[in-house]
Parts: C-alpha cells; sequence; structure tokens
C-alpha cells in the first residue's frame, strides 16, 4: 500500500501530520475531538491502507472505551447526576469528558500509526539532513549495520548449535557459548570496521572538502502549493481552536457548542488527505 | 577547490603515464617476535588506458603494493624507491611535502585530488559499503568531495545507467547479492571519475556468473571510458580477454587442462567406486548410472532426506520443494549450483539449523557434527591462533600435543602468536578446518569452502578433504566451484527448483554434463596434476 503522501516531497506529509497531531493534543473538545477521530481514521485509510487500520481499531477502540468508562469513577465534578454506585456519583459531564480523551487517545493513535508509515528513515532523514549533515549520515550507517549485525549473530550461533562434536558439557558452559557470539560479533564488527573506514577515507571522506549532502525529493511548485494550504489551515484551526476553548470548559456544565464556521478550518485541514487521495482517485478514473 | 579546478592542474601532467615505480620497497614496521621482511616489487611502467593484471599467489604483496599506490591507503613502514601515479609523486622525493612544486615539477597528490584521480575497489563486497540504500552509497564519495546537488545527482544517474543498476536503486544495501554490492562499489568510486582504477582481488568472493559480469563491467570501463585499471588477481585466466598488460609479482603454476587433473584422480575414483558400491560394479564405462545410484541408495546412508520441503515464511515461495536425498558414509558429497537454487538452505536443514515443515531429514551422524561457515570468521573467538586451537579442549577432551600435531599439519604453527584475524583468507580457513578437526566430528558440513582461496589453497584443501574421507569421515559440501567439486567430491548433486535434479558419482556428474561444467583449464587443475 502506497501512502497518499507518496508523491509528494516528505516536507508535506511532516507538516500535515505534526500539525494533526498537534492541535489534536491540545484541542480536547467534543467537536474538535470527533472531527480529528474522523480525520484520523480516514488518513489512515489511505495512508495505511483499510485493513491494517481496522486491525488496529481491533485494540484501540476498547482502549478508549476504557479510558472514557474510567473517568466518570474518579473524577466526581459535574452537574447531572447519571446514577449513584454506592456513595459515588457519576455525572454525565465526566462521561463526556472521559469520552472525549478516550477519542484522543484513539485519534494520536492513529496519527501516530499514519506518521509512521508515511515518514520512514529515508524520508525523515531528506527533511532533516540537510539541518544535521553528520547525524543523517550516521542514521544511515547505523541503519546499513544493524541488519548486518542481525544476520550475522544468527550465522554465529547457527554455527555453534550445529557443531554438536564440540557440544558444551554443562548449562554454564552453553551459557558462556552464548556470551561468545556477542564477542565474536564485537571482533567482526570492528575488524571490519576498519576496513570500511579505509573504504571512506578511499572517496574522501574526511579529505578536507564541506560534505554536501545528496537530496533524493525534489520540492515543486505542487508541494509548495500543498504545502501553503496545509500551514494556512492549521494557522487557521489554530486560532479558531484558540477562540473556541479559551470559552469552553466541561464542568460544572459543559458549555454550548458556538459559532460553527469556528470549526470549518479545522474540518478542511483533517479532510486533506483524504482530498488528495480522491484527486488521484479521479486522475485514474478519468484515464479508463 | 572545484572540480573544474582540479581537472585543470591535472591537465598538466597529462602525458604522464598512470604508474611509474623505480626500486619501489616496503617494510612493515617490526612486530612482536616476527622477522621484519622486505616485500621488494618490480619496476613497472603502466601506460594511460591500460588494463593491468597484477598476478601473484596470496603473500606475494599485491595488496601491500595497490594500497601503496593510493595515498589515503599506503599502510604505514619503510619505504625504499619511488612511485608515482599520474606523473604525481606518491613516494619518493617530496612525497610527503605540500603540494609545492619541486625543481622538476613534481607533485604530490592533496587528499581531495587523490580522492578524485585514483579509485579503489577492495576485495569484501560487504565490508566497503557504508550506507543503508543504494543511491546513497552511490552519492556517498560525491557527498564527501562536497560536490553540489544538481552535478551529484547527474553523476549519480549517469553511473547507475552505466552500470544498470536503475531498477534496484532504491534498495537496501544488505539486501543485495554479493555480485551487486560489488557492482555498488564499483560504481561508488567511478561517480567520483578516477583517471586510475585500482582493484584488490574485486572477484575472489562472488560466484562465477557474477564474476564474469563484473569484469565485463570493468572491461568496458577500460575500453568505452578510457580509464586506466589495475586489477590484482590470483586467477589470470578470468582477466585475460580484457587485459592489455600481465605483472607477475610471483611465480606461478601454469594452467593444465582437466584431463591431466582427470588423469590423477581416476585411480582415487576407481578405489571410491568399488568402496561404495562394493561388488556391484560392473566395470567402467557400464553407463547403467540409474543402478549404481539405486545400489547407493540401498546402502547405509549418513544421512537420508525424504521429500523435504522448506520455505522461510508462510507468504514465501518454496525454497525447496521435495528433496530426496542420501549422504554414503564415509563419502565427500558435493552439493553444486547456482546462485539461490537453495544449496545452502539445503546444507542447513540437513544441519539440523533449519526444521523442514514437510518431510523428513534423518541424520545418523547427528551427534558429533560441525559445519565450517562460509565466513571462518563466525568460528574465531580468541585472541590468537593457539588459543583458538585450544578453545574446546575442554568440551572435547584433547590436549596441547593434538592441537601442537594439527597446527604443524596445517602450517599454522609459524603463526601461534598471531590473531586470527591477521591470518590470511586461505590461512583463516585451514584454521577453522584444524580447530573443527580438533572436534573429531564424524560429519563435516562445509558452505562454499573456497571463497576467496587461491588455487594453491583450494589444491591443499581438497587434499585435506580427500584424506579424512579416507579416515571414514563424511563430509557434504556446498559450492559454486565446479573445479573444485570434480577434484575433491566422490558423489555430486544438483539441485533445481527445488528439488534434486540428479546425483551421480563425481566422474559420471562431469562426464554427463556438457554446459554446466568445469574449466577446460584452470590452475587448481595444475596443482591436483602436480600434487595429486
Amino acid at each position: 500500500m502506497t501512502n497518499v503522501f507518496h508523491t509528494y516531497h516528505p516536507a508535506v506529509a511532516f507538516a500535515f501530520l505534526a500539525s494533526a497531531l498537534a492541535l489534536s493534543m491540545a484541542c480536547l473538545h467534543p467537536v474538535f475531538t470527533t472531527l480529528s477521530l474522523a480525520g484520523a481514521l480516514a488518513c489512515s485509510c489511505v495512508c495505511r491502507g483499510g485493513r491494517a487500520t481496522l486491525l488496529s481499531l481491533r485494540w484501540v477502540v476498547p482502549l478508549c472505551l476504557v479510558v472514557a468508562a474510567a473517568n466518570p469513577f474518579f473524577v466526581a465534578s459535574g452537574s447531572t447526576e447519571l446514577f449513584r454506585i454506592g456513595q459515588r456519583a457519576i455525572y454525565a459531564e465526566a462521561l463526556a469528558y472521559g469520552l472525549c480523551s478516550g477519542g484522543m487517545f484513539a485519534s494520536v493513535f492513529l496519527w501516530f500509526a499514519s506518521y509512521s508509515a508515511c515518514m520512514d528513515s529515508e524520508n525523515s532523514l531528506a527533511l532533516f539532513g540537510n539541518f544535521l549533515p553528520t547525524v543523517s549520515l550516521m542514521v544511515s550507517q547505523v541503519l546499513r549495520l544493524v541488519p548486518q549485525f542481525v544476520s550475522r549473530g544468527q550465522a554465529i550461533s547457527d554455527v555453534q548449535d550445529c557443531a554438536s562434536a564440540a557440544a558444551p558439557r554443562d548449562k554454564r558452559d552453553a551459557a558462556r557459548g552464548r556470551m561468545r557470539v556477542v564477542s565474536v560479533l564485537m571482533g567482526w564488527g570492528m575488524e571490519d570496521a576498519l576496513e570500511r573506514s579505509d573504504a571512506m577515507r578511499a572517496r574522501g571522506y574526511d579529505c578536507g572538502a564541506r560534505r554536501t549532502t545528496y537530496a533524493r525529493f525534489h520540492f515543486g511548485v505542487r508541494d509548495a502549493a500543498v504545502l501553503a494550504v496545509v500551514l494556512a489551515l492549521a494557522a487557521a484551526s489554530a486560532v479558531c481552536a484558540w477562540a473556541v476553548l479559551s470559552l469552553y470548559s466541561f464542568y460544572p456544565t459543559m458549555s454550548a457548542v458556538g459559532a460553527w464556521w469556528l470549526f470549518v478550518p479545522y474540518a478542511l485541514l483533517m479532510l486533506a488527505p483524504s482530498a488528495l487521495w480522491l484527486r488521484e482517485w479521479l486522475d485514474w478514473r478519468s484515464c479508463e | 577547490m572545484t572540480v573544474e579546478e582540479t581537472n585543470a592542474s591535472a591537465d598538466e601532467t597529462d602525458d604522464a603515464p598512470a604508474i611509474v615505480t623505480r626500486g619501489l620497497a616496503f617494510s612493515y614496521p617490526i612486530a612482536h617476535g616476527e622477522a621484519s621482511l622486505e616485500i621488494v616489487w618490480p619496476d613497472m611502467c603502466i601506460n594511460r588506458g591500460s588494463f593491468c593484471a597484477l598476478v601473484g599467489e596470496t603473500g606475494s604483496g599485491k595488496t601491500t603494493l595497490l594500497r601503496s599506490l593510493k595515498p589515503e591507503l599506503a599502510p604505514a613502514g619503510a619505504y625504499r624507491g619511488e612511485a608515482r601515479v599520474l606523473g604525481r609523486v606518491v613516494h619518493g622525493p617530496n612525497a610527503y611535502g605540500d603540494s609545492a612544486q619541486e625543481s622538476d615539477g613534481t607533485v604530490a597528490f592533496t587528499p581531495l585530488e587523490s580522492a578524485q584521480a585514483i579509485g579503489f575497489v577492495m576485495q569484501d563486497p560487504a565490508a566497503q559499503i557504508v550506507c543503508d540504500t543504494v543511491w546513497h552509497e552511490l552519492a556517498f564519495g560525491l557527498e564527501n568531495l562536497g560536490t553540489p546537488q544538481n552535478e551529484m545527482r547527474r553523476r549519480v544517474a549517469e553511473v547507475a545507467h552505466f552500470f544498470g543498476i536503475e531498477p534496484w536503486v532504491r534498495k537496501k544495501t544488505e539486501d543485495l547479492s554479493g555480485g551487486q554490492k560489488q557492482l555498488v562499489n564499483l560504481a561508488s568510486v567511478l561517480a567520483l571519475r578516477p583517471r586510475v582504477l585500482l582493484l584488490d582481488e574485486p572477484t575472489a568472493q562472488l560466484d562465477p556468473n557474477a564474476v564474469k559480469q563484473f569484469l565485463f563491467l570493468l572491461g568496458r570501463v577500460n575500453r568505452e571510458l578510457g580509464i586506466t585499471v589495475i586489477i590484482a588477481t590470483h586467477s589470470p585466466e578470468d582477466v585475460e580477454p580484457y587485459a592489455t598488460q600481465r605483472i607477475d609479482l610471483s611465480e606461478s603454476f601454469a594452467p593444465a587442462t582437466r584431463q591431466a587433473a582427470e588423469a590423477v584422480l581416476a585411480s582415487r575414483w576407481e578405489k571410491r567406486r568399488e568402496l561404495f558400491f562394493g561388488g556391484e560394479v560392473d566395470g567402467k564405462g557400464s553407463g547403467n548410472v540409474a543402478a549404481k545410484s539405486g545400489g547407493l541408495m540401498s546402502r547405509d546412508a549418513a544421512i537420508r532426506v525424504r521429500d523435504l520441503h522448506f520455505r522461510f515464511d508462510r507468504r514465501e515461495p518454496w525454497v525447496l520443494r521435495g528433496i530426496d536425498l542420501n549422504i554414503a558414509r564415509g563419502s565427500v558429497h558435493a552439493i553444486v549450483g547456482g546462485n539461490g537454487c537453495g544449496k545452502t538452505t539445503l546444507l542447513r536443514c540437513m544441519a539440523g539449523v533449519l526444521k523442514p515443515q514437510r518431510g523428513s531429514v534423518s541424520n545418523a551422524l547427528a551427534g558429533s557434527q560441525a559445519m565450517l561457515p562460509q565466513d571462518p570468521k563466525a568460528l574465531f573467538v580468541c585472541d590468537s591462533v593457539a588459543e583458538e586451537l585450544m578453545e574446546w579442549s575442554g568440551r572435547c577432551g584433547y590436549g596441547q600435543r593434538e592441537a601442537d600435531a594439527v597446527a604443524e599439519r596445517f602450517g599454522l604453527d609459524a603463526f601461534a602468536a598471531r590473531h586470527p584475524y591477521d591470518l590470511s583468507g586461505g590461512q583463516q580457513q585451514k584454521l577453522a578446518i584444524a580447530k573443527l578437526l580438533l572436534a573429531d566430528p564424524q560429519l563435516l558440513f562445509l558452505d562454499e569452502p573456497t571463497k576467496g582461496l587461491d588455487p594453491s589453497s583450494c589444491a591443499e584443501l581438497s587434499h585435506i578433504v580427500r584424506g579424512l574421507s579416507d579416515a571414514g569421515k563424511t563430509i557434504v559440501l556446498v559450492t559454486h566451484d565446479l573445479d573444485f567439486a570434480l577434484v575433491t567430491a566422490d558423489f555430486v548433486s544438483m539441485p533445481f527448483d527445488g528439488e534434486v535434479a540428479c546425483t551421480e558419482p563425481v566422474d559420471d556428474f562431469f562426464a554427463n554434463n556438457l554446459v554446466y561444467r568445469p574449466n577446460a583449464k584452470s590452475r587448481l587443475f595444475a596443482e591436483i596434476a602436480a600434487r595429486g
């Protein structure tokens, strides 16, 4: 499943997902949270696929119901009493607050899932590599070495496991054998490091020139346009959300929702990935 | 300094030969307890645009010579004589000064110039790769030189096209085959647009098909791009079609024909045939191969594989689908085939490392087996050869005397104090085998045992393996080296498409194979013909 942002520069995906995450976490409000949850579900569907989204709902839904149900038992604020369990009153406001925080939890989880689907190491490096060239090279080297270490560790333990002619005599001996895997790996890795540093110097590493960073992604007009829209919507949502939230409270009674148009930028922002997906779908449909 | 400036300053010495050495010699700093040896190389003059093969056995100083010609990699030690690359002084008067002009107009390389002008490719394909993705690896050198973005893009694109890397340019370098890794190494060096390319046994660890492809592309680099190529190798036969010049650093055997080796081995094959088929043998060349293999089936087998199915994941295709195989007790059984035919997987199933999903493997010698891994380094845990040989003495109940005897038999006694990693590839392989033999296994698995070995080490290994089987040990080896299989094995199996396409005694197998067959001539055969 290719994500909906894959034809854009990583900056677009990052700007959208980061602002969606920040706004979702900041805006605990029945309408904002509902919009955020809907947006997160839609985004997860177009970035990770419907099946993966459904699979993650299997445990997101129960967890957020637990959060929703737990709040009224710990918070005894509110004015509309629903029922009593022993001495403890359960209020509608506390339940609503719990539902909102559960919804926020679910949406934040889904946003993060989409983030990890859209921003793999390569994309993150392309985005931050220009600011941190040394770090980006280091990350690339680590990503190269980790799988090599794992497969070598496997090779070494395979050799030990099938050398029954030199089988360990007791458990302590066997445990020492396991430790040996680590020591072989270290020795082997260090030996390799010598050769790798030769290969790096042979290709001019540390030759005195100032390093540049190869940019695999091109930042074009289309990226700039989408990015501008996303940032504008995010800024407008932040202003509107501030206006709404400063007048809103759950306790003792839930305030009125307020002017509807204050929610429009937020709704549009949350719908952005679905809009991008729809456009691509229409493009392909017109080709058929 | 920009790219243009470097090229301009290099143009001043454009008429100089690519490499000239006069009386060049080198000695390593004296190590503990070992005599200091001076390596003296013959005088060389390699013209621009040549393809020069630097031929010599392991230990003849090929690697040291190549490294000495690349300022960043020159080993620390004492140099005598003089060496110039592209007219610039690398060793000799004014080599270590700054780039100030001398009276005769000679200049040394600056690090930036050296990185651009001289490319270097080493033996181990995996150890040279620095980055996680192919495109980043191709760009790595350019990044180091501070190449501007647009120039970098076009150079990466250029080399990717030239080498046909484009389809897998986004792959992880870890997922590439050995041959692909080495191509990436060559391409990433070529992106720097060097004028001299030094390669240190670049094909030693590749399988035969990858060797051919690599050398073909290297030949194109030389002919079409006019880049001077100096390649160190211990198998000059492979580079013969491309080489314009050859420099021998040590005396080497002339290659002999396959028939010469077969003539030496014929009596052995006859004896082994009698051993495995007993009374059933009905004279040579009866052609009734199936019956003979049938005879083998019915005999007491060390390993019986029945209908073996294996895959690495439920969603992945079967690697092995219905393998039937018998390994006779006391035989050398070679499993040959190309990359990805499942021969290593089959070996690991037989060794019990992988569990079959269907079918069975019954191994009568499972309690006394050992495996030689593809890379012998996976076996080494100690800081010296002597300690390494004693590592299992507690577990297996042998003493210093046995260890010393084995060390002497494998010619390792002279290196007792050395670190195993400081041995050459052939010596490492011998140390690994010596260590396994001290554990006295009845069954030995060898995974690509000839990887990186020169012909004389191969011949020696073949000798050792045959000796072990004469002593009653069973040996299963997996190899893509058909020459080695021919001179070593008793039986050969060829897996294909997840099944065993055929299993035959070695002489029948190679007599019946017309396309997939050993070299007509090789130096391994010469060694075997001379030594038996």
